[in-house]
């Protein structure tokens, strides 16, 4: 069951990517993901009672932070110059 | 009497795994449909909360307690500072879902039906169970077989502090120059 | 040891002359460049004397092997018998001399170690070609001397005409070359080796291979036509007088061309077995005397007047190996080197005396002026026109008298062509001599001026080979082939013909000159009279029976045609470039339709996340 919740957070969180339109919503979504995968690793280390699975649990939390550390700034830098927070605003690399 | 208090605690401990984990996906969802940027992040704390209390149900205590501390307290307040600093209210205020709303719903049905069936057909299913790792043990862990990848975290954590730096410096030069 | 030594010096001298020569000067190019030659012509006496000793045995040397297929082996292996020698003595002989004529010629010339460069390499092509025990040792040297042709004729290649008349010699020998290829092709699957000695043994023998004899010999004459500029493939030869004149002497006059004389002598034994190819060689032979002889009548430049010469000799040494008198036509290969280089170095002289005129309309008076090139000059035409006891008359009336008798093809109309021939080459010759050195001169003043003799280094040349064509017909070269190259047999009916047709070639000998002394005696008066009497006929012969202006009408520019229309237009531009033009649009249009997948879109490429990792999750259950 637990496995169940682990995989409708990340697919909650990936069709969250798809659907909304805000930038930091978007960002939001992302960490739901990664709450999910956190939580079918806790899960089967677990089951299996090895302690690399919390290894690696802790290692996504160190990942999550480093991501949204820089992925705030960069959405600020992109606000600033188009004053808005619509993703769709944000197609310059086509073709 | 102290084993029906076992046997009642550990219904207990089922029936709280029960309600933290439907409501942990209750958060879930109201994320994908709330409005305003601030309910959105709300939501994705309650999750994050209720997660970790399925951690310690579990008997993580300390992956429960790192889950506190990095994502409610850093990862979250990082986030809300920033929806505080941002106007908010642009077009993907008023029109919250892109044009792949329908595909994308598909999409995720798809994923999801995918990995059920395959859970299905594949894991037993778990419940809580007397088995609890030690923070004694995890260190102990970390610092014999896993220092590697310890010092590998510690690493890009400077490579994220200097990326920070060079994005800002960055658009603060742009701006001035 | 002595006969690759013979063949290799002059290579020597190629290299030596042609890497270091500039840096060293003048004299030491002249003395590798000569000495080399005059190197070889010892050891060929030498050798000469070895087989003489020896009773007339041939020689064998194998120098290596060259290819090893199967149990078969290709070796590179030199050859020495009668004919061999023969050949290497002229070769060494008047090549020698003609380099050191060169030595004067080409005084003045800024490209003289480039020139004795080219000289060493012909020769040594040369003698690889006389040397050679095999086909493909002579195919070789044949196509090398072609090689060294080219190289000379275009020697001052600054002017295009003289590339293109190099380019013309190359093509024509190379078109008679595919039929030289195809001869050695049959005669190596009859047969099973190109050993000339052994070819010659297995067609002699009982068991005749089982190929048509007259198909290889008239495929090897498609090749000797070529190189020897008989008809159709003559027309080389005339525009080759664009080179160096010591160049048109060695190699348009004594040697190059006759290898295809020496290729017809050395495969006689096929000959000898091959009717319709003998019969081929004699029709070809002869019409290319007589029709060569009546376009030299009225050339007006002195260098074209021996080319046509040439092919006209050439055409008579052909007939007498169509009528199987092999050994005679060698003897005239060997008084024809002595006269012609002697002609053609007179010319050359003669050129060299008057500053580079070549019009024989402007020249005249010359005899007082330039007294040792006149008088070598006359012997020399003496000696061609067949006024006894020259070399010339022997040789040409060996060849009258065979062509006349000969069991092998000789008739009475065949006499009468080549006796025919032989009248208009005393009339043209004499003609020659009277408008270019006798007679009130026709000279502009400021070459008048500059007449001078020339050095001794190209006087001595003269006379030594005016010499030569004077008294070299006393030396009996067919009977001394005979062992080798026996004389075809005589009816017995006509035996007593043969004195009235001495008597008769020495009358039509006179007569050629009489003719030339009443025509052109008076300054060319009754010559003029007679031009305007005949204005077609001699727009006819002038223009060479526009021989030229056919080919190019009926190969040249159908060949044009095709290769514009259908090889580039069609085949190139259209084929392999629409090709690959086509591919690369395609490449392009195809990358262009899929990189609309990239929108730029971030939901876009969420939704293709979850999409393919549905697709994928779906893929990976049900199949395992």
């Amino acid at each position: 069951m637990l496995l169940l919740l682990a995989m409708a957070l990340f697919g909650l969180g990936l069709v969250g990517v798809i659907v909304r339109r805000n930038l930091l919503v978007m960002l939001m979504c992302m960490e739901l993901m990664l709450n999910g995968v956190n939580l079918s690793l806790v899960t089967f280390a677990q089951q299996t009672g090895t302690a690399a699975g919390a290894v690696l649990v802790f290692l996504t939390f160190v990942v999550a932070a480093a991501e949204i550390a820089i992925a705030i700034p960069i959405v600020l830098v992109l606000v600033h110059q188009r004053r808005t927070l619509d993703a769709d605003a944000y197609t310059d690399l086509n073709g | 009497m102290v084993a029906t208090l076992n046997a009642l605690l550990a219904d207990l401990d089922t029936a709280l795994l029960f309600i933290f984990a439907l409501s942990a996906f209750v958060g879930a969802a109201l994320m994908l449909v709330l409005r305003h940027p601030m309910q959105v992040a709300m939501a994705l704390i309650s999750t994050m909360v209720f997660l970790g209390g399925i951690y310690g149900l579990l008997g993580v205590h300390f992956i429960a307690a790192f889950q506190v501390l990095i994502y409610v307290s850093a990862v979250m307040v990082f986030m809300v500072y920033v929806i505080m600093l941002l106007d908010v209210r642009d077009v993907s205020f008023k029109r919250r879902f892109s044009q792949w709303l329908v595909p994308g719903v598909a999409g995720g049905v798809l994923l999801v039906g995918a990995l059920g069936y395959g859970l299905w057909f594949g894991v037993d299913r778990i419940a809580t169970t007397t088995v609890s790792f030690g923070l004694a043990q995890f260190a102990a862990a970390f610092l014999s077989e896993y220092w590697f990848q310890f010092e590998l975290t510690s690493v890009l954590l400077v490579a994220a502090v200097v990326a920070a730096l060079a994005v800002i410096k960055g658009s603060r030069r742009r701006d001035r120059g | 040891m002595l006969l690759t030594l013979i063949v290799v010096l002059p290579l020597v001298g190629f290299f030596i002359n042609g890497l270091l020569g500039n840096r060293f000067g003048k004299p030491f190019v002249t003395v590798v460049g000569c000495g080399l030659p005059i190197v070889a012509f010892i050891l060929a006496v030498k050798s000469f004397l070895d087989l003489m000793a020896g009773g007339g045995t041939p020689i064998v040397e194998t120098a290596f092997t060259w290819a090893r297929i199967g149990e078969r082996s290709f070796d590179i292996g030199f050859w020495f018998d009668r004919l061999s020698a023969v050949m290497v003595l002229i070769v060494t002989g008047v090549g020698s001399l003609i380099h050191v004529y060169s030595t004067g010629y080409m005084k003045e010339d800024k490209s003289f170690a480039r020139f004795f460069a080219y000289l060493n390499l012909f020769l040594f092509f040369m003698l690889l070609l006389v040397l050679g025990r095999s086909l493909l040792v002579l195919f070789v040297g044949w196509e090398g001397v072609g090689l060294a042709s080219y190289l000379l004729i275009g020697f001052w290649f600054e002017e295009p005409d003289n590339a293109r008349a190099g380019k013309k010699a190359f093509i024509t020998n190379r078109i008679g070359d595919a039929g030289f290829l195809l001869g050695m092709f049959l005669l190596f699957w009859a047969t099973g080796t190109l050993e000339m000695d052994r070819i010659n043994a297995a067609f002699m023998s009982a068991t005749a291979p089982a190929v048509s004899a007259s198909l290889v010999g008239i495929l090897l004459f498609i090749g000797a036509t070529g190189k020897s500029a008989q008809i159709p493939l003559h027309v080389w030869l005339p525009d080759a007088m664009a080179g160096p004149t010591p160049v048109s002497a060695l190699i348009h006059a004594a040697t190059m061309v006759t290898a295809g004389v020496y290729l017809v002598a050395r495969m006689s034994g096929i000959y000898m077995h091959a009717e319709a190819a003998s019969q081929v060689v004699t029709v070809i032979g002869v019409a290319t005397a007589f029709f060569a002889a009546t376009i030299a009548v009225v050339q007006n430049d002195i260098k074209k007047v021996l080319a046509y010469s040439t092919i006209s000799q050439l055409g008579l040494m052909f007939v007498a190996l169509g009528v199987g008198a092999y050994s005679v036509a060698i003897f005239h290969v060997y008084t024809h080197a002595f006269f012609k280089a002697c002609l053609f170095l007179g010319a050359g002289s003669v050129i060299h005396a008057l500053g580079g005129e070549q019009d024989i309309r402007r020249m005249g008076g010359l005899a007082q002026k330039i007294p040792v090139t006149f008088w070598t000059f006359v012997v020399a035409t003496a000696a061609i026109a067949g006024i006894p006891p020259l070399a010339g008359f022997f040789s040409k009336d060996e060849i009258l008298w065979f062509a006349f008798a000969s069991e092998r093809g000789g008739s009475p109309v065949l006499w009468a062509v080549a006796s025919g021939t032989a009248l208009l080459t005393a009339f043209y010759m004499f003609r020659l001599v009277w408008l270019t050195f006798l007679g009130k001169s026709r000279m502009t003043p400021e070459v008048e001026h500059h007449v001078h003799e020339s050095p001794w280094s190209m006087t001595g040349v003269l006379a030594v080979l005016a010499a030569g064509s004077a008294v070299g017909g006393f030396l009996a070269l067919p009977h001394f082939l005979e062992p080798l190259l026996p004389l075809p047999e005589i009816p017995e009916h006509l035996h007593h013909l043969e004195t009235p047709l001495l008597v008769a070639s020495i009358v039509i000998a006179f007569a050629g000159l009489a003719g030339a002394a009443y025509f052109f005696g008076d300054g060319a008066v009754r010559a003029a009279r007679m031009r305007g009497r005949f204005p077609g006929l001699h727009r006819l012969l002038s223009g060479k029976y526009f021989i030229d202006e056919l080919y190019e009408q009926l190969i040249g520019r159908p060949l044009v045609w095709i290769s514009d229309r259908v090889f580039l237009r069609t085949g190139d531009r259209m084929l392999f470039d629409g090709t690959l033009h086509g591919l690369a649009g395609l490449a392009r249009r195809t990358a262009g339709a899929f990189s609309r997948v990239q929108t730029g879109n971030l939901h876009l490429y969420a939704f293709l996340v979850i999409a393919g990792m549905a697709a994928c999750l779906v893929w990976s259950f049900r199949h395992g």
